[in-house]
């Protein structure tokens, strides 16, 4: 949904090795597909991940129900490996001009504010029993935190 | 099922086509963008 310039600042940031495509209006890929979130104003995107394969068939896809719901990469790595189809290789993606939005985090401040999250789950986990939910947000909170802390 | 067909812009502002990248698997995800 951003726009390339943020994109590519966010390329730069955490050395990502594929491309981000922006879809403004919603209308090439997002309302397609079938995953603009219905309960945003904005209909933008709930996460998604949708695999498609060489003869252009959609495989399967993961649809997460908000933002704070992703599944672990592990279940998707492994099913993508069950189709069994040749790896591929990809150029490292060309970015144009960059310039992160005023919301953008440095990346030194990602790590204290998983951690702020982390603390925040399991608190409001112990005071409401939020049971799975909050378990499985925590565990891909402490995800993101060791893919962080492997990148310093 | 067929998937979609689309061009997008990449961060380059280019155009980024999936007919164009499917050699193998392409993973779409989507994610929300505020950033």
């Amino acid at each position: 949904m951003d726009d390339p310039r943020r994109h590519a600042a966010l390329i730069h940031k955490l050395d990502l090795p594929f491309p981000i495509l922006s879809d403004p209006d919603r209308a090439a890929a997002i309302a397609p597909f079938g995953v603009a979130d219905p309960k945003d104003p904005r209909e933008i995107a709930r996460p998604a991940t949708v695999v498609v394969t060489p003869d252009g068939e959609e495989a399967f896809r993961v649809e997460s129900r908000d933002f704070a719901d992703r599944p672990p990469e592990d279940e998707v790595i492994e099913r993508l490996g069950a189709l069994g189809l040749p790896p591929t290789s990809q150029d490292r993606p060309a970015t144009g001009p960059a310039e992160p939005g005023p919301k953008a985090m440095p990346v030194d401040a990602l790590l204290p504010y998983y951690r702020g999250a982390r603390f925040a789950v399991v608190a409001l986990d112990r005071r409401h029993g939020i049971g799975d939910d909050a378990g499985a947000y925590v565990a891909q909170l402490d995800r993101y935190f060791e893919a962080m802390k492997s990148r310093a | 099922m067929p998937a979609p067909t689309f061009t997008l812009t990449d961060a380059a502002g280019q155009p980024w086509s999936l007919a164009d990248h499917l050699d193998a698997a392409a993973v779409l995800v989507f994610l929300r963008g505020d950033w």
